[in-house]
C-alpha cells in the first residue's frame, strides 16, 4: 500500500475513532459503555496500525503532512459531529475538536 | 457418612505428621487412609453439585462442560450471585476466540488472579464484573446484551425483568463502530466483517422492536446481502456486499436520528 493510501486510512480510522471519544461523553447511559464492549477490531487499534506503517515511523511526520492531517481529521469529526447536531444530537462540544484532534495526534506520534 | 477429620500437617524432626483425636469414631489404629488437601476436596465435593442452567443450548461437547466446571468453581471462591458464560464459546465447534465471563456481584472485585487462574487453561478470557443494576440497564438499552444472555450457561436461574429502552445516542455510538468496515474493507478479515455487519444488523432489528437471536440475526444478514454467513466469514464477498452495507448502515443511522428527533 502507497503512503498516500495508508495517510488515507489513517484519517479516516482516527477520525472515527475521535467521533466515538466525543459521542462517548454525550451519553446518558455511561455506566454500559465500556464494559461487555471491549471490541477487538476498533478505530483507534486500527488508525495506529497505520501510523506504524507510515514513514517516519518513531518520528512525527514532516510539517506539510502533519497540516494537511491535521486540517482534514479536524474537517472529518467536525462533519461527522454537525451531521448530529443538524438532526437534533444535544451535548455535543464541537469547540474542542482542534484541541482534542491535536492531542491524539501527538499520542500517535504524528506531530 | 464416613468419618472425616480436618486436622493440620506439622513438622516432625524425621517425618512429618497429622495429630487425630484419640476419641474418634472410625479410622482404627492399622487402617489405611488417604490424606487430600482440604481445598480439593472443598473443590470436589462443589463439582459434585454441578447443575448449571442452559439458555438457548441444544447440546455443548463434553469439553466445554468440563471447561465451565472448573471456571464455576474457581469463581465460586469470590461468592459471586451469579456466574454466565456466553458468546462464541458457546458455539459449536471450536472456533471461538475467547471465553466470555459475567460475574454479577454487588461487590467490586480485582479479578486478576481469577482471569490468570481461568487462562491457565490456554483460552483467552473476557471477564466481566457487572452488578445487578448495570445488567438490566444493559439488557434494556444494548442489543449486544440481550443476545449474551439469550444463549448462556449460568450457575444459578437467570430471571431478569426488563423492558426494551431505545437510547439513540448509544445506538449511534454503537453503530459507529461498524463504520470501521466501511472505511477498511480491504483489511479487514472475514471474521471481523461479520462481527460489524452482525453489530449493524443487530441494532436495526432492535430499533424495529424484533426479537433478537443469533440465528435470527444471521438469517437477516443472509436475506440483506444475499450470501451465507460463510462466505462472509471466510471473506469471500466482493465490492457489492459494501454497497449494500454502506444502503443499510446509512438506513439505521436515519432511524436513530429519527428516534433522537422525537425524543
Amino acid at each position: 500500500m502507497n503512503r498516500n493510501k495508508l495517510i488515507e486510512l489513517f484519517i479516516s480510522n482516527i477520525a472515527n475513532a475521535i467521533v466515538h471519544k466525543i459521542l462517548e461523553k454525550a451519553i446518558d447511559v455511561p455506566e454500559i459503555i465500556g464494559k461487555y464492549r471491549t471490541e477487538v477490531i476498533n478505530s483507534w487499534k486500527i488508525a495506529l496500525g497505520y501510523r506504524n506503517k507510515i514513514n517516519p515511523i518513531d518520528f512525527p511526520l514532516p510539517e506539510h503532512d502533519t497540516e494537511e492531517i491535521k486540517n482534514r481529521v479536524i474537517n472529518n469529526v467536525k462533519a461527522e459531529l454537525k451531521l448530529r447536531i443538524g438532526r437534533g444530537y444535544k451535548n455535543i462540544s464541537i469547540d474542542s475538536v482542534g484541541e482534542i484532534v491535536e492531542q491524539t495526534l501527538k499520542e500517535m506520534n504524528v506531530i | 457418612m464416613d468419618t472425616q477429620i480436618i486436622s493440620k500437617v506439622s513438622r516432625g524432626t524425621k517425618m512429618d505428621q497429622i495429630y487425630i483425636p484419640k476419641n474418634r469414631i472410625g479410622l482404627g489404629i492399622g487402617e489405611y487412609v488417604i490424606i487430600l488437601p482440604l481445598e480439593k476436596e472443598i473443590t470436589k465435593s462443589k463439582k459434585i453439585q454441578f447443575k448449571p442452567y442452559f439458555h438457548d443450548l441444544k447440546d455443548i461437547e463434553p469439553i466445554k462442560l468440563k471447561i465451565i466446571q472448573e471456571i464455576f468453581s474457581i469463581i465460586e471462591q469470590i461468592k459471586p450471585d451469579n456466574i454466565i458464560i456466553t458468546g462464541s464459546f458457546l458455539e459449536k465447534g471450536f472456533r471461538f476466540n475467547d471465553i466470555d465471563i459475567l460475574i454479577i456481584t454487588e461487590n467490586s472485585r480485582d479479578i486478576t488472579l481469577i482471569k490468570h487462574k481461568i487462562e491457565n487453561f490456554g483460552i483467552k478470557t473476557h471477564l466481566i464484573v457487572l452488578d445487578n443494576k448495570t445488567l438490566i440497564s444493559g439488557l434494556s438499552t444494548d442489543p449486544i446484551y440481550s443476545l449474551m444472555l439469550n444463549r448462556c450457561v449460568s450457575k444459578n436461574r437467570i430471571i431478569y425483568k426488563f423492558q426494551r429502552k431505545i437510547n439513540p445516542k448509544f445506538l449511534d455510538l454503537t453503530l459507529l463502530k461498524s463504520k470501521t468496515l466501511l472505511d477498511n474493507f480491504e483489511i479487514l478479515n472475514g471474521d471481523e466483517k461479520y462481527y460489524l455487519t452482525f453489530n449493524m444488523i443487530s441494532i436495526l432489528l432492535f430499533l424495529k422492536e424484533k426479537k433478537l437471536a443469533k440465528e435470527i440475526i444471521d438469517k437477516e444478514i443472509e436475506k440483506t446481502f444475499n450470501v451465507s454467513i460463510e462466505k462472509i466469514r471466510e471473506n469471500l464477498i466482493d465490492k457489492g456486499f459494501l454497497i449494500k452495507f454502506r444502503k443499510v448502515y446509512n438506513n439505521t443511522f436515519d432511524l436513530i436520528m429519527e428516534r433522537l428527533k422525537n425524543e
